[in-house]
C-alpha cells in the first residue's frame, strides 16, 4: 500500500482521508458514546467512594476500592468461580462440540442439519425460557434429576442441586454448556466438511487409521476454527450472567457468584457503585491480558 | 368530608386556572406497586384507578413490581432518573431505604391531629423517621402468621400440640410436632427458605419467637440477631431433622410446596393467602385443610411481625406531580377510595374512619378475616425501619444459607450483625 | 477389519449422540407441553410426561394479565422538551395483552439493532480496510481491545449516561450499546481486506464518487459478511437479557424474555403460566430459525472464517 500512497496526488490523499473519516463516523459515534465513554467513566469512578443516594457525594479515595477488593473474600470467591466456569466450560465445549461435529458431519445431509438444529436449539430458545425448565429439573422435591436418580438407585435422598453449595456451580456450568455448544458444532461441521478430501484419501491409502487421519490431516486444517471457538467460548463463559441471576442469585452463600454477578449485586443490592466499578476494571484487565495472550498465540500460529 | 370537598374545590380552581393558562396541568402520574394482596392484579387495580380518575381527573399509569426484582428495578430507575411518582410498599423500603437515601417527599403535611389520632400508633411510628419526616402514608396493615396442614398434623398425631381455637402453640409443642411429622412422613416438613428476596418476615418471626429473641434493639438502631435467644433458636432449628434450610427456595416457592402438600407448614403466610379466590384458598391442592397459626413461643404468646403498606412519593422535582400524588394518597388512604383500596389489599385498614366514612366493618361479612382477628393482638414491634435495612435483609439470607450449609450458628450470626450494623451506622 | 470396527464405534456414537440430542430438546418439549397442563398436572409431584387434559387456562392468563398498547409512535426527541421527561406519544395502537407488545418490542429492537449495526459496520469496516488516514491504527487497536470486553463491566456508568441522555427505559438504551459494540466493524474489515485495490482504483478512474463506489463495488463484495453480521447481531440482541434487564422498566417497554423473567419472579409458583410465557417467547424464534436454518448456519460460519 505504501507504494500506492507515494503515487497518490495530494488531492487524492485529502479525498481518501475525508472519505475514510466520514465512513467511519457513524460507527465511531456509537462506539465512543456507548462503549468508550462509559469505560472511561468506569475507570474514573472506581477511584471514588460512590454510593446510591440523592444527597451523597462521591469522595475520592484513590486505590481504596481496589485495596478493599483484594481483602473481600466474596470477591475473591467470585473471581475463583469465574475462572472455574471458564476453565471447565471452555475445554468441555471444545471437546464435546468437536466430537459431535466429527460424528455428524459426514452423515446424510438431512441428518446433519437435524442434529445441528437440535444442538443449536438452546441458543435460540434463550436463557430465560431455558432456565424456567432447568429450575424445575433441579428442584429438590419435584425435579426430574432427583426423580430419575432415585428410581435408578444412584442417590438415596433428594439432592437440593441449586441450594447446595457443593453442586450449585456445577449445575450452572452444565446449563451454560448446553447453551454454548450450538455455535461451535455448526462451525466444526462446516470446517470438517471443508477438509481437503484428497489428502484424507491419500492418507487412507497409506494405511492411516481413523485417529491418525484425524490428528494428522484434519486437525491442522480446522485449527483456525478451533482458535475462533476458543475465543468466543471464553467470552461467552465470562459473560455468564442471566443463568445466575435467574437461578441462584449468586447463592447459596455466594457459591455461584461470578464477577459479573457480584458487580450487579454490589450496584443494586448494596448500592456501592464505586466498588462495583473497581471490579469492572479488574475484569477489564483480566480479559485484556487473556486476549493479548490469545492474540499472540494466533499470530505465532499463522 | 369537608376537607375532601375543600381539596376537590381547590383543585378544580387550580385546574381551571391552569386550563386558562393553556398549560397542561399534571394530570398524569405513575404508580409502581408491589403485589400487596390484589394490588398486584392489573384488573383489580385498573378498576380502582378508573374510579380515581373519574373522581379527580388524574390519570394513573400503574406498573407492577415483584419481590424478586422489584427493588433492583426501583433502584435502577432511581439511578436512571425515571422513578415513578408513587410507590406502594412498606416502611422498610419507603422510610428506611429510599426515604433515608433522600429520594422521597416528606408527607408530614398530609397529617392533621385527627389523622394522628385515628391511625394505628405503631403505623404512625413506622412511617415517620427519627427527624419527624414522613415518607409513607399507610393504608393497610396485618400481622404475618404461619400456616399448618391440619390434615397432615392429624395423620401424624401432631394435632395435640396446636390449639386451633386460639391459633397458638408453644415452642415445645412446635418441636414435638416437627418431630412427630418427620417420623410419620420421613421427609423434612418445614423449610427455612433462604434463596433471597421477599418473605423474610417469616424466617425472622420463627427464629425470634422460639425463645423470645428480638431482631433489633428497642430503639431500632442496631441489629440484635446475635442474642443468646436467637442463637439458641437457630441451633434448635439447625438440629431438627424435620426442618430443612433450603437455599434454592424463596418465600413464594415455599408456599407452593406447602400447597402441593410437600411441606406440612409454611412460615411465609398471611391471612390474605387463605381467602377464597386465592388459588385454592384454605385448602391445599390435594384438598387438605390449611389452618393459620401464630408463631410458636415459649409461653405461646408470640410477637407477630407486622406488615404495613401504604404510599410514598418519589421526589422527581415536579411540584405539580407531587400535588397530584398527594391527592391520590388522600383519596385512597383517607377518602372515598379507602374502603375499596383496603378490600383490594386484603388486609386490615389502619384506621376506622377514612374520609368521614366508617370503614371498621369492612370485613364484617368475611369469616376468615373475622377469625383472624384473634391474632391481631399479638402484633409486635415494627422494627423493619432500622437503618441499613436493605443490607440487613440481604445479609440475613446469606447468614441462613451459611447456617443451612452447616455453619456454626454463633459465628454466622456474629458475621450478620457485624455487616448489618455496619450498614446501619453508615 | 478397520472399516468394521469403525462401523461398530459409529453405531455407539450415534446412539450416544441421539440420547444427548433428546436431552437438548427436552426443555423445549417440557415448555410446550407444560403450557397446556392444568394446575394439578403442572404441580404434580411425579412428572406428568404428557398432559392428560389439554387446557388453555395458562394462555388465557398469559394474555389476560397485563395490557399494553399494541404500538406507540413517539414524537422523536420529544423527551428533551416534554414536561415530565417522557417522550410524547403521537399515535398509539389498540390495547392488547402485554405479551404481544413485548414480542413486537423484541422484534423491533433486534431488527433495529441489526440494521444499524450492519450499516455502521459496513461503512466503518470498509474505511478501516481500504482507506488510509491518520489515526486509523489507533482506532483499530481500540476496537480490538474493546471487542472482548463484557458489556456488564460498564453497566453502572452506562445507566447514568442513558439517564442523562433521557434514554433510560427506552429500547434505544438497549440498541445503542449493541450498535456501539465493535465486533461488526472488525468482522467487515476482515471481509473488505480481500477487495482488490485495482477494482477500487478502476472505479475511481471511472469517476465514481465515494458513495457510488461503496454502493456498486464494495457492498456487493462484502455482502456475505454483512449477512453473517446481520444474523449474528439479531441472535445476540434477541438474547441480550442483561442490557434489557438494567435498561427497561415499564411494562410497555419490556422485551419478551424480560417480560417472562419478570413473570417468573412474580408468579414463581404458577408454573403453567410461566411455561406458557416461555413457549410464547421461544417458539416463534425457533420457527424462524428452522425455516432460515441454511442462512443461519452460513452466517455463523462466515463470521468465523473471517473473524
Amino acid at each position: 500500500m505504501n507504494r500506492n500512497k507515494s503515487g497518490m496526488s495530494r488531492a487524492l490523499v485529502r479525498r481518501e482521508t475525508t472519505a475514510g473519516y466520514l465512513f467511519l463516523l457513524p460507527s465511531l459515534f456509537f462506539f465512543l458514546t456507548f462503549v468508550v465513554y462509559p469505560m472511561v467513566m468506569c475507570i474514573i469512578t472506581s477511584f471514588f467512594d460512590s454510593n446510591m443516594g440523592k444527597n451523597t457525594k462521591d469522595v475520592f479515595i484513590g486505590l481504596g476500592n481496589y485495596i478493599e477488593l483484594f481483602r473481600d473474600q466474596i470477591f475473591l470467591g467470585a473471581l475463583k468461580n469465574t475462572f472455574i466456569i471458564v476453565l471447565v466450560s471452555v475445554p468441555v465445549v471444545m471437546v464435546f462440540s468437536l466430537w459431535v461435529a466429527n460424528c455428524i458431519y459426514d452423515m446424510k445431509p438431512w441428518l446433519t442439519s437435524l442434529f445441528r438444529v437440535v444442538f443449536y436449539l438452546p441458543v435460540v430458545t434463550g436463557s430465560v425460557a431455558v432456565t424456567v425448565v432447568w429450575k424445575w429439573m433441579f428442584n429438590n422435591r419435584l425435579g426430574i434429576f432427583n426423580y430419575i436418580f432415585k428410581s435408578l438407585g444412584i442417590i438415596e435422598k433428594n439432592i437440593n442441586w441449586l441450594g447446595d453449595s457443593k453442586y450449585a456451580l456445577g449445575c450452572i456450568i452444565l446449563i451454560l454448556l448446553t447453551t454454548s455448544v450450538g455455535q461451535p458444532i455448526v462451525l466444526y461441521v462446516s470446517a470438517l466438511g471443508n477438509v481437503d478430501q484428497s489428502l484424507v484419501e491419500a492418507a487412507e491409502v497409506d494405511g492411516a487409521n481413523r485417529r491418525q487421519v484425524f490428528w494428522k490431516i484434519k486437525w491442522p486444517q480446522i485449527m483456525p476454527t478451533t482458535l475462533y471457538i476458543l475465543i468466543i467460548t471464553m467470552i461467552n463463559s465470562f459473560q455468564c450472567f442471566a443463568l445466575i441471576q435467574l437461578l441462584t442469585s449468586g447463592g447459596p452463600n455466594h457459591s455461584t457468584d461470578t464477577i459479573m454477578y457480584y458487580i450487579y449485586y454490589n450496584a443494586f443490592k448494596l448500592y456501592r457503585y464505586g466498588y462495583g466499578n473497581a471490579m469492572g476494571v479488574i475484569l477489564m484487565i483480566i480479559i485484556a491480558v487473556l486476549s493479548a495472550i490469545q492474540f499472540k498465540l494466533g499470530q505465532s500460529d499463522s | 368530608m369537608k376537607k375532601f370537598l375543600a381539596i376537590v374545590l381547590a383543585l378544580c380552581m387550580v385546574a381551571s386556572l391552569a386550563v386558562f393558562a393553556s398549560a397542561e396541568p399534571a394530570k398524569e402520574i405513575t404508580l409502581w406497586t408491589y403485589p400487596i394482596g390484589q394490588w398486584g392484579n392489573a384488573e383489580a387495580v385498573e378498576a380502582l384507578m378508573a374510579d380515581f380518575e373519574a373522581a379527580t381527573g388524574i390519570k394513573v399509569t400503574v406498573e407492577y413490581l415483584d419481590y424478586t426484582n422489584g427493588d433492583d428495578q426501583v433502584n435502577t430507575a432511581l439511578e436512571g432518573g425515571a422513578a415513578p411518582d408513587l410507590v406502594m410498599e412498606g416502611p422498610e423500603r419507603l422510610v428506611a431505604n429510599w426515604g433515608a437515601k433522600g429520594y422521597m417527599v416528606d408527607l408530614a403535611d398530609l397529617w392533621d391531629d385527627e389523622d394522628l389520632a385515628q391511625v394505628n400508633p405503631s403505623c404512625v411510628a413506622a412511617c415517620f423517621n427519627a427527624e419527624g419526616a414522613c415518607y409513607e402514608y399507610p393504608v393497610v396493615m396485618t400481622a404475618h402468621c404461619m400456616a399448618i396442614n391440619y390434615d397432615a398434623f392429624k395423620a401424624a398425631g401432631a394435632d395435640q400440640y396446636v390449639d386451633v381455637e386460639s391459633h397458638t402453640w408453644t415452642t415445645e409443642g412446635f418441636i414435638n410436632a416437627v418431630n412427630a411429622l418427620y417420623d410419620y412422613f420421613g421427609e423434612p416438613v418445614a423449610d427455612i427458605y433462604c434463596s433471597g428476596q421477599g418473605g423474610d418476615q417469616g424466617t425472622r418471626a420463627i427464629i425470634n419467637n422460639l425463645y423470645g429473641g428480638t431482631f433489633t434493639n428497642a430503639e431500632h438502631t442496631a441489629y440484635t440477631a446475635d442474642s443468646p435467644e436467637n442463637i439458641k433458636a437457630l441451633e434448635v432449628l439447625q438440629g431438627l431433622e424435620g426442618v430443612y434450610f433450603n437455599a434454592a427456595e424463596n418465600g413464594g416457592e415455599e408456599i407452593t410446596a406447602f400447597r402441593q402438600g410437600l411441606l406440612k407448614m409454611a412460615f411465609c403466610w398471611n391471612i390474605a393467602q387463605q381467602l377464597p379466590g386465592e388459588t385454592t384458598g384454605d385448602r391445599t391442592y390435594d384438598d387438605e385443610e390449611i389452618v393459620f397459626m401464630s408463631f410458636p413461643a415459649e409461653d405461646g404468646n408470640a410477637a407477630l411481625c407486622g406488615g404495613i403498606w401504604g404510599f410514598g412519593i418519589f421526589d422527581n422535582g415536579n411540584a405539580d406531580k407531587v400535588e397530584a400524588a398527594k391527592e391520590f394518597i388522600k383519596y385512597f388512604c383517607d377518602g372515598e377510595g379507602t374502603a375499596p383500596a383496603v378490600r383490594t389489599a386484603k388486609y386490615f385498614a389502619v384506621r376506622d374512619v377514612a374520609g368521614g366514612n366508617d370503614i371498621s366493618e369492612i370485613w364484617a361479612d368475611n369469616d376468615t378475616m373475622n377469625a383472624y382477628k384473634v391474632l391481631m393482638p399479638y402484633l409486635g414491634d415494627y422494627y423493619q425501619v432500622t437503618a441499613g435495612w436493605a443490607t440487613a435483609r440481604t445479609e440475613w439470607w446469606n447468614m441462613l444459607q451459611r447456617i443451612g450449609d452447616g455453619g456454626d450458628v454463633a459465628t454466622e450470626v456474629a458475621t450478620f450483625c457485624a455487616n448489618a450494623n455496619a450498614a446501619a451506622a453508615a | 477389519m478397520l472399516g468394521q470396527k469403525s462401523k461398530a464405534t459409529r453405531a455407539v456414537e450415534l446412539i450416544v449422540i441421539f440420547i444427548i440430542a433428546v436431552l437438548f430438546t427436552f426443555p423445549l418439549y417440557w415448555i410446550i407441553t407444560g403450557a397446556f397442563k392444568t394446575v394439578k398436572e403442572v404441580n404434580s409431584t411425579t412428572p406428568v410426561w404428557w398432559p392428560y387434559e389439554w387446557t388453555m387456562d395458562n394462555w388465557t392468563k398469559l394474555m389476560g394479565k397485563l395490557k399494553a398498547p399494541l404500538f406507540e409512535i413517539n414524537i422523536p426527541f420529544s423527551q428533551y422538551w416534554s414536561e415530565d421527561g417522557n417522550p410524547i406519544v403521537a399515535i398509539s395502537g389498540a390495547t392488547v395483552p402485554a405479551a404481544i407488545r413485548w414480542m413486537i418490542n423484541t422484534v423491533w429492537m433486534a431488527v433495529a439493532a441489526m440494521l444499524l449495526t450492519c450499516l455502521t459496520s459496513a461503512l466503518a469496516g470498509y474505511s478501516l480496510a481500504k482507506k488510509r488516514f491518520v489515526g486509523r491504527n489507533l482506532i483499530f487497536t481500540l476496537i480490538v481491545c474493546a471487542m472482548a470486553l463484557p458489556k456488564q463491566v460498564i453497566l453502572i456508568p452506562l445507566i447514568r449516561e442513558m439517564s442523562s441522555l433521557k434514554l433510560y427505559n427506552t429500547l434505544a438504551a438497549v440498541i445503542f450499546p449493541i450498535v456501539g459494540w465493535p465486533f461488526g466493524v472488525f468482522l467487515i474489515k476482515q471481509f473488505a481486506e480481500s477487495i482488490p485495490g485495482e477494482i477500487l482504483e478502476a472505479a475511481r478512474i471511472d469517476g465514481a464518487g465515494e458513495l457510488k463506489t461503496f454502493n456498486t463495488v464494495v457492498f456487493p463484495m462484502i455482502k456475505p459478511g454483512v449477512g453473517a453480521l446481520a444474523i449474528f447481531t439479531f441472535i445476540q440482541s434477541w438474547n441480550d437479557y442483561f442490557m434489557q434487564l438494567i435498561m427497561l422498566s415499564s411494562t410497555k417497554n419490556l422485551t419478551i424474555s424480560l417480560g417472562i423473567a419478570k413473570m417468573q419472579a412474580e408468579n414463581s409458583t404458577d408454573y403453567g403460566l410461566i411455561m406458557a410465557g416461555a413457549a410464547f417467547a421461544s417458539v416463534p424464534i425457533i420457527i424462524v430459525f428452522i425455516i432460515f436454518q441454511k442462512y443461519f448456519t452460513k452466517g455463523i460460519t462466515m463470521g468465523a472464517v473471517k473473524g
